[in-house]
């Protein structure tokens, strides 16, 4: 530590804890370190300036069903009983993993003993040309079908102020990202100011399809455009995806599937419109970019930088940075959890990045807990998440698409009634469930959740998956007891 | 803490458990009242049934509780000195992460007003919870863990 650098102010001063991340992860780590180690000293670092707030809420704040005060997850009291320093508006530059000490972009340094890293996960903003409107799109205008066959060449339109791109989308009036609180205050502010009754949202995925939740629930109609065929691709099938773009598009929304942006048309800097890849110009003064989100490695990467791969002090990333069953990096005492972390993946058996609240509660809490010397292991996570959208609630868990190329007797069990909206999947690989999709009737979902979750074999209760009123009484005998007797009492 | 446990072998699902809790939950607490005027009450303890095997099942109160886990809004939240789970309606916003998570299925959709999150609060000011008070066979005991 001698060669610590002088600019640091927490030379003297070295946290036991240091978190980097505010949210889901960083808080719930935060409480399990305190569980343990009650004296130790916590400070929780974060780049945004709120005192904390749930990501997810965000679509309910844009929607107008909370307020902002209700917008957070912990309230104060939570950081003063568990003596946790927050230090808010800290933008981190780097991590001096030798050292030991967090750099932040004004040269000041925070001094650690353990270090996780909870700093989440940032928006994907695809490459797309942004052209100024003096030549305003006509829709018959021969220049434009060739900008959409040939929108590489940039030459051939000289006004073009250059591409959206991450570092200059905010410059651009009525274009935004949603995946965090100034996102949704922004949006807000802009449809009020603006009187805004119709906007475009670009991805159909999760984050696409929950702020055109918020945008519908505001009377305003939305047009969604996604590059795969269908909507919430990634974890609905066809069916389920159908019943969600029917009654979208009942609702006086459009969907426009096998497509995407190729070009945006600003006036001084605002959105006018756009035209998609098949040739179609939408007139828009709001457009969402919600193609999706990837970790957040600006710090990993930075303090990487200079340091060889097979280097001890070179912190080891893929999609995300690599965890092991500690949820520890490839670096001693630095610790990673939540959207930013790569960790492994109960039903694929792969390590990857499951960006999901309750994932992130999870893995926060078992790095906190061997932060602070205790032992818990990670025994996997894997996708699940409850989308509501026109009032018709969804669940989806785990695989809901079983791959051609997975080994094993895959069967699936499929109650569909389109008329009614309700849909109900099962997917079954070697008499164990691995995903479900559930459509309407929701309420016990979680029941699916523990089979999935315990492994366990379902080949004697397969007629009774699919049934609507399918409950614990159907389970296998040794399971149910489990459930309903309890651990305690069992023999 | 106390916990209900499931006697399962005295069950004989006369859901006399269902009616006190739905009445316990009503504004009246009166069981004319809530059943004749209050329709949209729900039960949170819930009867499963199949021929003579049935049984009553409501929230375990988890150890690690999956719901509090999953809960985005904060409402659902363990309390250190009670070990009870409870769902903070005014907070909660009906996202059904608690749904999704709960292996019980015990969990239920409270639409009547803003939609919440419905299930067990062990009836926080009884001594007993009334399903338990009320069960004509001790199907459900309320007793320390």
């Amino acid at each position: 530590m001698e060669n610590k650098s002088k600019l640091y102010e927490g030379k003297n001063n070295i946290f036991d804890y240091i978190i980097i991340g505010n949210s889901a992860a960083g808080l719930s780590a935060a409480s399990s370190i305190r569980t343990i180690d009650k004296n130790g000293s916590i400070v929780v670092l974060t780049n945004e300036n709120y005192l904390n707030y749930s990501k997810p809420l965000i679509t309910y704040y844009l929607a107008g069903r909370i307020k902002l005060k209700d917008i957070y997850f912990k309230n104060e009291d939570f950081y003063k009983e568990n003596n946790i320093l927050l230090k808010k508006d800290t933008n981190i530059l780097k991590i001096d993993y030798a050292n030991k000490q967090v750099i932040t972009d004004k040269n000041t340094g925070f001094a650690y003993r353990k270090l996780l890293l909870a700093n989440g996960g940032i928006p994907i903003i695809p490459k797309i040309r942004v052209s100024e409107s003096s030549d305003s799109p006509s829709i018959n205008s021969e220049r434009f079908k060739e900008h959409a066959e040939n929108n590489a060449d940039v030459n051939k339109n000289k006004s073009i102020p250059g591409s959206l791109d991450n570092s200059n989308f905010k410059n651009f009036t009525g274009i935004f990202t949603f995946t965090c609180l100034k996102d949704a205050e922004k949006v807000k502010d802009y449809i009020t100011k603006n009187n805004i009754t119709e906007a475009a949202v670009l991805g159909g995925g999760l984050i696409g399809l929950k702020s055109a939740e918020a945008l519908l629930e505001l009377g305003i109609k939305v047009k969604i455009i996604e590059l795969s065929d269908r909507i919430l691709s990634a974890s609905f099938d066809k069916q389920a995806s159908s019943i969600i773009e029917n009654e979208l598009e009942n609702k006086g929304n459009r969907i426009y599937t096998q497509n995407t942006i190729n070009q945006i048309f600003v006036k001084n800097g605002s959105l006018e419109s756009f035209q998609l890849k098949s040739g179609e110009i939408i007139k828009s003064r709001l457009l969402i970019v919600a193609v999706g989100v990837i970790p957040d490695l600006s710090i990993a990467e930075n303090s990487n930088n200079n340091i060889k791969k097979n280097e001890p002090g070179y912190l080891k990333l893929n999609r995300g940075i690599l965890v092991d069953e500690h949820m520890q990096t490839s670096i001693k005492d630095v610790f990673a959890a939540g959207d930013v972390a790569e960790s492994f993946n109960f039903v694929t058996g792969d390590k990857s990045n499951i960006a999901i609240w309750p994932l992130a509660v999870r893995q926060g809490d078992i790095a906190g807990a061997n932060m602070a010397g205790g032992n818990k292991i990670y025994d996997g996570g894997y996708f699940m998440n409850s989308v509501e959208i026109l009032n018709i609630p969804t669940i989806s868990i785990g695989i809901t698409n079983a791959p051609d190329d997975m080994e094993g007797n895959i069967e699936i069990m499929k109650d569909y009634k389109p008329e009614k909206r309700y849909y109900r999947k099962i997917v079954i690989h070697n008499n164990k469930i691995i995903g479900i999709i559930l459509v309407e009737n929701i309420d016990r979902a979680g029941i699916y959740n523990g089979l999935i979750r315990n492994k366990i074999d379902i080949s004697n209760i397969k007629d009774n998956l699919v049934k609507e009123d399918f409950g614990i009484i159907q389970l296998p005998s040794d399971y149910k007891k489990h459930l309903v007797v309890g651990d305690g009492i069992e023999v | 803490m106390k916990k209900i446990y499931i006697k399962e072998e005295y069950c004989i699902a006369c859901r006399l458990c269902e009616i006190y809790c739905q009445v316990k939950h009503s504004k009246s607490k009166k069981i004319l009242k809530a059943f004749k005027n209050e329709t949209d009450i729900l039960s949170r303890v819930l009867v499963e049934e199949i021929g003579y095997n049935s049984f009553a099942i409501q929230c375990r109160h988890c150890e690690d509780a999956p719901c509090v886990e999953a809960c985005i809004s904060g409402a659902m939240q363990k309390n250190k000195n009670t070990g009870t789970v409870t769902c903070d309606e005014k907070k909660c916003v009906g996202c059904w992460m608690c749904i999704m998570a709960c292996p019980y299925g015990v969990i239920k959709r409270d639409l009547s007003e803003k939609k919440v999150a419905s299930k067990c609060d062990l009836c926080g000011d009884e001594e007993f919870p009334v399903c338990v008070r009320n069960c004509p066979n001790e199907a459900l005991k309320f007793e320390d863990v």
